[in-house]
């Protein structure tokens, strides 16, 4: 991870107390026409097109506090600087949680993880970012502070804040406070692995889990030399194979100890010759290498596909063909793959992106993202935003009314003017 | 809109959607002055009927060259007024626009038009192994673009989430005519979750042509419960039992004695009848877990004193434990010539003390008030029984339901769970936001809709605009 000044633009930072405090430093910004940068755990702030305009960070850090915690409400409300793992502490104490699986919990906050609505590999069972915002506090481009939903679980009063902020990377206001809709945690997780002879065979065990009698919680299918190097996978795998699908199950121990016989009742009637079943302090092992596989190690470009389940190992070949030592990870369930090239592509960002695997997502509905590229060349919009087609005027209507004066993370996101 | 004006229109409007595609007759347009919201009415100009997402942008542009407002309606089973014609103008009604386009069980969406009704999918996924999870009480009659535009909910969404969780992508006709797709089969599109702000929008920023919806896997089974209570604090702590327990039933929903009297009377299920309240309750999922669950769930009733908790013997006897539920408001009728549904919603741990505030404030004003909601949501829809021919009673009736949304926000609730806010509740926005909050609501309108010619003086207070005096509160359909 390189420092805040390396990759922002920034000649200080301030951190305000709380916010009110906050308010009153964007306001004064907004005066004065200097942007903001606000600055969480600082794990994404590769994520997005390179900042130009000098201006201040913003540390949220201050504001970590729990504001309200009814835990039999299961309804926690926090302040947007607390980092994940402080927050999955206190849920701890209740049994509960926020199923979000993000790396470097310790730094990561919630603010940066609601602002660039970034999700793990549960996303299959237990949904994203969006579906547990059930309320927002944000300071808008003016400095002024406004909220959308509330504190409880189902409420339509007006506009959906909490859906328009999750992943709008600060750009139409900086994040405050939160409410979160929790979960508890469940008595039994365990993940069942195996290696797929090829991507033929994954495709077609990925299309036999739609019909799975089972309820997964994640569905990952892992291929490349980050998995290959790392002990956990390989003495798992029996035939040697660099491709690896690992199904991850939770809940009571006798929903837990059926699931794992019927999948793999399941896939042996697909031809799987050998499979494993992980529990315990190894299961939490390997799960966590898999959260932590996006910002683990060096890699000159990141990028991630968001296209139709179907789509995902047609997706896989493309990148291979690119680049035969990239190391990916898809949330296969959820048609995500997170691809980690081993070298920044011969032929330039534009051409591999705009040219191919832009045109691969198109064909399965979906689009391709670049999630980091340390080395900052060729940031156009349409390589690192890609999607053409999608409606960034409307977005860039939308900025301009709650930041008439683009101070808030200028230049980075998808806005078109 | 002026005589000249109109006739030009609708000349417009034939030419577009052909003539039996268009209602300009009073006595026609009679049938579409309100939907379940029936205080205020109001006839709309002119309504128009397309069958295209093409048409839609055409009619817009329409109405935008002549300078009318325009809403769009689907089944008009809104209970808040949100396809009420305010000051007139084209109302678009998407009921033709009824084709699932697509349904895509391995990638798990379906293409939907906005006119499709809620069950016709469900019906057409049987035998699929899947289904579309949201689940409102009118899903007989509502569309699924009103439930895009209401974000609605239903019995099962405490498990499974509301509209909004369930939406991938839609087509938009924006209110200058623009056509927009936003998300798709994809769950992820870059820039802003323009999806999640549209629904939910009660369509006062786009007209809703296409809906993407994620349809998900059916439950290998299910347990159906029924928890008879001496006392409503008896089940309302129960309630609060089950979810501190963290245990996540699929629906959890309560019913008091005054609206099972109704509902037995109906239905003849064998509802006890001097029981003060019934749960309601169903754990579905693996087989594997629900006799566990099950046992939970009755053990913690019975801790909170549920005299018995019946289990639903089969799939028949499910179906019309569940029928009952949904129908309940149908039989509202055998208790009082009128009534009033409120939505409002308060921490689950606060249900006990709102259903006691509910009794005193029916008590204070003499108002009979029964119950039947979503209790695990603490989602509350208690109903006032009153006659709508006695003056004083109605007014009563707005002050009681008042009392109880002030109470509900005073919980740290909100004063609408499923319903919306359309133009009944506008009032309360006031109290639930502030002025700040309601100003940058009023920017993403402006984003959307600058002209704020689509969907006029909806959702948010405007300065200026006469707020609607409510005189009688009138019989209310289904939630």
């Amino acid at each position: 991870m390189s420092s805040v000044s390396d990759t922002l633009p920034i000649t200080e930072t301030t951190t305000p107390g709380d916010a009110s405090e906050l308010a009153e430093v964007v306001r004064s910004c907004h005066e004065t026409e200097t942007a903001i940068y606000p600055i969480g755990g600082g794990t994404s702030l590769g994520y997005g097109l390179s900042a130009k305009r000098e201006g201040i960070g913003l540390s949220l850090a201050q504001l970590a506090s729990v504001v309200d915690y009814p835990a039999r409400d299961m309804t926690i409300t926090v302040g947007s600087g607390i980092t994940m793992r402080a927050l999955a502490e206190i849920l701890a104490a209740e049994r509960q949680r926020l199923p979000i699986d993000v790396p470097g919990a310790s730094q990561a906050t919630l603010g940066g993880v609601v602002a660039t609505n970034f999700n793990g590999p549960r996303r299959y069972g237990q949904g994203t970012v969006r579906d547990h915002v059930i309320g927002i506090h944000a300071v808008d481009g003016r400095g002024l502070s406004f909220k959308g939903g509330g504190r409880v679980v189902k409420n339509v009063a007006g506009y959906d804040f909490c859906k328009l902020l999750t992943g709008s990377l600060g750009t139409l206001g900086v994040i405050t406070e939160v409410t979160l809709k929790l979960k508890p945690i469940p008595d039994r997780f365990a993940i069942v692995f195996c290696s797929p002879t090829d991507l033929n065979q994954a495709d077609r065990l990925l299309a036999a889990l739609v019909n799975s009698e089972t309820t997964p919680c994640a569905v990952e299918l892992l291929v490349g030399p980050t998995w290959t190097a790392d002990k956990q996978f390989t003495d798992l795998s029996s035939s040697g194979s660099s491709l690896f699908l690992a199904v991850a199950v939770e809940g009571t121990e006798p929903e837990v100890e059926w699931m794992t016989k019927q999948l793999g009742d399941e896939w042996r009637s697909e031809g799987v010759s050998s499979h494993q079943i992980i529990e315990g302090h190894a299961a939490d092992e390997l799960f966590g290498s898999m959260t932590e596989f996006p910002s683990s190690g060096e890699s000159p470009l990141v990028l991630r596909a968001s296209i139709a389940p179907s789509g995902i190992t047609r997706f896989i070949e493309a990148v291979q063909s690119l680049d035969a030592n990239c190391s990916v990870q898809s949330h296969a369930g959820n048609g995500i793959v997170i691809a980690r090239l081993s070298e920044f592509p011969s032929a330039g960002l534009a051409k591999t992106l705009v040219g191919n695997l832009q045109a691969v997502a198109a064909s399965a509905h979906g689009n391709v993202v670049v999630l980091s590229n340390p080395g900052g060349s060729e940031m156009t919009h349409q390589s690192v935003w890609g999607a053409v087609d999608a409606p960034f005027e409307l977005m860039s209507s939308v900025k301009r009314e709650f930041d008439p004066k683009n101070i808030l993370n200028p230049d980075r996101f998808v806005y078109v003017s | 809109m002026s005589i000249a004006v109109q006739t030009s229109v609708i000349d417009q409007l034939r030419r577009i959607v052909g003539t039996d595609g268009v209602l300009s007759a009073n006595s026609d347009l009679l049938v579409y002055e309100c939907d379940g919201f029936v205080i205020e009415k109001n006839s709309p100009d002119v309504v128009v009927f397309p069958r295209t997402t093409e048409d839609v942008a055409r009619i817009v542009k329409v109405c935008n060259e002549a300078g009318v407002t325009f809403l769009p309606r689907g089944a008009g089973t809104s209970l808040a007024g949100g396809c009420l014609p305010v000051g007139g103008g084209v109302m678009i009604v998407l009921t033709r626009m009824k084709e699932i386009v697509e349904i895509n069980l391995r990638d798990r969406y379906a293409i939907v038009e906005p006119g499709v009704v809620n069950v016709w999918l469900t019906n057409r996924l049987k035998g699929t192994g899947y289904h579309y999870a949201p689940d409102p009480s009118s899903q007989g009659a509502c569309t699924i673009g009103g439930n895009v535009a209401t974000n609605s909910g239903g019995p099962h969404t405490l498990k499974y989430g509301v509209t909004v969780n369930h939406v991938l992508g839609v087509e938009a006709v924006l209110a200058d005519g623009r056509v927009v797709q936003i998300g798709g089969p994809a769950e992820e599109s870059p820039g802003l979750d323009l999806v999640g702000a549209i629904v939910g929008s009660e369509g006062t920023l786009a007209v809703v042509t296409k809906v993407w919806v994620r349809l998900t896997r059916n439950p290998q089974g299910y347990r159906t419960m029924l928890g008879i209570f001496e006392s409503c604090d008896d089940a309302t702590n129960a309630i609060s039992e089950i979810i501190g327990a963290g245990i996540v039933p699929a629906a959890l929903e309560m019913m008091d004695q005054g609206i099972l009297t109704a509902v037995e009377a109906a239905f003849k299920f064998g509802f006890p009848l001097d029981a003060e309240a019934i749960l309601l309750i169903e754990a579905d999922g693996l087989e594997a877990g629900l006799n566990h669950q099950q046992e939970q769930i009755i053990e913690l009733c019975k801790k909170c004193g549920a005299r018995e908790v019946r289990i639903a013997a089969d799939d028949k006897e499910r179906m019309k434990l569940w029928k009952c539920r949904k129908q309940a408001f149908g039989a509202i009728g055998r208790l009082s010539p009128s009534y009033c549904t409120q939505d409002g919603v308060v921490p689950r741990t606060k249900l006990p003390h709102i259903l006691k505030r509910i009794i005193e404030i029916g008590k204070k004003y003499n108002i009979r008030i029964v119950n039947v909601f979503h209790a695990g949501d603490g989602n509350i829809h208690p109903i006032l029984l009153f006659d709508e021919r006695n003056l004083k009673q109605t007014e009563d009736v707005l002050k009681a339901s008042g009392e109880i949304l002030d109470e509900c926000l005073a919980c740290g609730g909100s004063v609408t769970g499923e319903h919306g806010i359309g133009v009944e509740k506008i009032e309360f926005m006031n109290k639930m936001f502030s002025a700040d909050d309601l100003a940058a609501m009023s920017n993403l309108r402006g984003a959307f809709n600058p002209k704020n010619n689509l969907s006029p003086r909806k959702m948010l207070p405007t300065a200026g605009a006469c707020g609607l005096e409510q005189k009688h509160p009138g019989r209310r359909a289904a939630m």
